[in-house]
């Protein structure tokens, strides 16, 4: 996606200010610590080099020191008075505060000194611009908390350290297996908590849910390097090799589905209804997903992936009347 | 000549209203800051400047409008230089870091582009970061719905609201008027804490439920937000489960071995507390015939209204 004009405006304003602060500096330092490429840096310099107040005649412009530039070292040698920094826009501090709070609100991060220190001081930089945050809170989660943060510290020190760890874990079909995994990163959709590591087992990347761990123990040995491994970067399920692609008609209120999984397309149906498809990697977490929805989902396609979840269904539904537990309640008996 | 890009304008703009001594005029924009020569109208250049300064603002610009004493339909505009700067602000590398956390929370959402903006302004001022303690670590969740920030200005103004909210349990809609006051993130969804004026009580609401835009009813300065507001207390219901030998393993690790006398023989009994009936309700109804649910009837009904529906898939 392009970038948004102000978006770039913002950026090259606080590079004015950076460079103001930090002399001669490397671009790929520069790139690094704003995070864009070396190419986007050079051309943000660029666009500098060529703005200033009106005349823009050679004293009018923001400059840079050529020879430096042509080493790829960026020295600002006149920043036209624009080197002050700019302050935080009220959206801009109600979203990095409300997510700085989402952070201390997960599990085994509530007491976290530096989370508190830097809310704090954004809280105080933003001034003003921190009020509309006042009205926001976030609260932490009130579901599988408790069983998560008992492996959480285990897990988070294994990460940290770069050290192994067995695990005895449940699979989202229902059965336990013993690995031991390289943890690479911990992850939170502030429900949940996921390890997203290398299985030994498997040779492979996997994930794994902290609920689902029931064992977690860090070993003496080093995690393997992993120069090859890139991480997906949010609480998804892996799409690499996914042998079955699945489309779900779900209902207006199951939206979230959407936004919550990489589905391949989205597509509007009359009367807020809406369609994903999906590639499916483990039929399993499809099936969990999928019957957890129930009444949201209206159809669901393949056939045959809708008649493995038929199955299922009835021989739960059959499980509940033969044990006498359908009687009490409203809706067709069986 | 080439278009000027928007950005460059942009840019050009804020140094042009940095420097001029007292203001400059639409007119004195148009001629002499870079960009605007492109407009091929007058009427092209308003709705161009007016943009611009609108984007401006968004983006914490301190424009301030000057009128002239002598000409009062003379506008002119200038930066206001020490409301514009960030105040002196001293983060640690760690705190860089724990900033770029934040920076990458948020899926979705205008939250995901305002919070990396916010980071790129503040690492203006800040060293290089070091993740430290927390290397290694993600939250990644979606921002709020798009009602969030009507909603917010509202609760500002202390104005009322009134809009279209289905309710989760029946599914039917009405229209709610609301006096907000607060917006709590909580667990998978946000949520708009007031008075619903209507039944005269504190009520919460999902705002992924609200299926209209929010419309302002009534005066600002109208709604008096108390100063305590008690979230309703988080309530905790005992469930208790029919397991198959050997099966749902994960459920049993967070649950204690238990007897119930509508237990069938050949299943093991466990009771354990949730906070949230319908989200465990998702997580049982994937279990299928692994798990029973005992009691109370209002998860059963729950897990066997999910299991039905899915009886139905594919037959037509």
């Amino acid at each position: 996606m392009a970038e948004n004009a102000g978006d770039r405006m913002v950026r090259m304003l606080a590079l004015i200010a950076y460079l103001e602060k930090n002399r001669g500096v490397p671009v790929e330092q520069v790139a690094e610590h704003f995070g864009v490429s070396t190419g986007q840096v050079l051309q943000d310099v660029d666009t500098l080099w060529v703005s200033g107040t009106p005349g823009y005649l050679h004293g009018d412009l923001i400059d840079f020191a050529a020879d430096d530039r042509e080493h790829h070292i960026l020295t600002l040698t006149d920043a036209r008075g624009m080197d002050r920094p700019l302050r935080l826009g009220p959206h801009e501090a109600l979203a990095l505060l409300t997510a700085l709070r989402s952070l201390q609100a997960s599990p085994g991060l509530t007491d976290d000194a530096v989370l508190a220190s830097t809310t704090e001081k954004l809280a105080g930089a933003a001034g003003q611009a921190a009020q509309a945050a006042e009205a926001v809170d976030v609260e932490a989660p009130s579901s599988s908390g408790a069983d998560t943060a008992t492996h959480l510290p285990t897990v988070r020190r294994a990460v940290k350290k770069g050290r192994q760890l067995a695990l005895r874990y449940v699979s989202a079909s229902d059965t336990t297996s013993e690995r031991v995994v390289d943890p690479l990163q911990l992850l939170t959709d502030s429900h949940r908590w996921f390890l997203l590591a290398w299985c030994h087992r498997a040779a492979g990347l996997r994930q794994f849910r902290l609920d689902r761990m029931l064992d977690a123990t860090m070993l003496e040995a080093r995690i393997d390097d992993h120069p090859d491994v890139a991480l997906p970067g949010s609480a998804q399920p892996e799409l690499k090799s996914a042998p079955w692609h699945v489309r779900l008609v779900l209902a207006p209120r199951a939206r979230w589905v959407a936004e919550q999984y990489p589905v391949a397309t989205v597509t509007d149906l009359e009367e807020g209804r809406f369609a994903v498809e999906l590639d499916v990697v483990d039929l399993a977490w499809l099936h969990n997903l999928v019957l957890g929805l129930g009444p949201d989902v209206l159809a669901v396609e393949p056939p045959d992936v809708a008649e493995g979840l038929r199955v299922r269904a009835r021989s739960a539904l059959e499980a509940y009347a033969q044990a006498g537990l359908v009687e009490d309640l409203p809706g067709p008996v069986l | 000549m080439d278009r000027v890009p928007a950005a460059e304008r942009l840019l050009d703009l804020v140094i042009a209203l940095s420097h001029t001594r007292h203001r400059m005029t639409k007119g004195e924009i148009r001629r002499q800051v870079n960009g605007y020569a492109d407009a091929a109208s007058t009427e092209s250049f308003d709705r161009m400047f007016e943009r611009d300064k609108d984007q401006l603002r968004a983006l914490g610009i301190p424009i301030v409008t000057l009128t002239d004493s002598a000409h009062e339909d003379d506008v002119g505009y200038r930066i206001d230089t020490t409301e514009y700067t960030l105040p002196p602000v001293d983060f640690t590398p760690a705190e860089v870091g724990v900033l770029s956390l934040a920076a990458q929370v948020w899926q979705d959402s205008s939250f995901a582009a305002e919070s990396r903006r916010g980071l790129t302004k503040l690492r203006a001022v800040s060293d290089l970061s070091d993740p430290g303690e927390h290397a290694g670590l993600a939250l990644r969740v979606r921002g709020p719905d798009a009602a969030f920030a009507e909603l917010l200005e509202a609760i500002t103004d202390r104005i009322a609201v009134e809009f279209t909210y289905r309710t989760a349990r029946t599914g039917t809609s009405a229209q709610r008027t609301v006096e907000p006051w607060r917006l709590v993130a909580k667990d998978r969804g946000w949520y708009l804490i007031g008075f619903d004026r209507d039944r005269q009580a504190q009520r919460s609401f999902r705002l992924s439920r609200i299926t209209t835009k929010v419309r302002r009813i009534g005066e600002r300065g109208a709604v008096q937000i108390p100063s305590r507001i008690e979230v309703p207390p988080v309530t905790t219901t005992e469930v208790v489960l029919a397991l198959v030998p050997e099966r749902a393993s994960a459920l049993r690790a967070r649950a204690e071995p238990s007897e119930h006398h509508a237990a069938p023989s050949d299943r093991d009994v466990v009771r354990l507390t949730v906070t949230d009936i319908d989200r465990f309700a998702e997580q049982v109804a994937g279990y299928a015939d692994s798990v029973l649910v005992l009691e109370p009837a209002e998860l059963r009904s729950a897990v066997l209204a999910r299991l039905r529906a899915a009886t139905a898939w594919g037959e037509n």
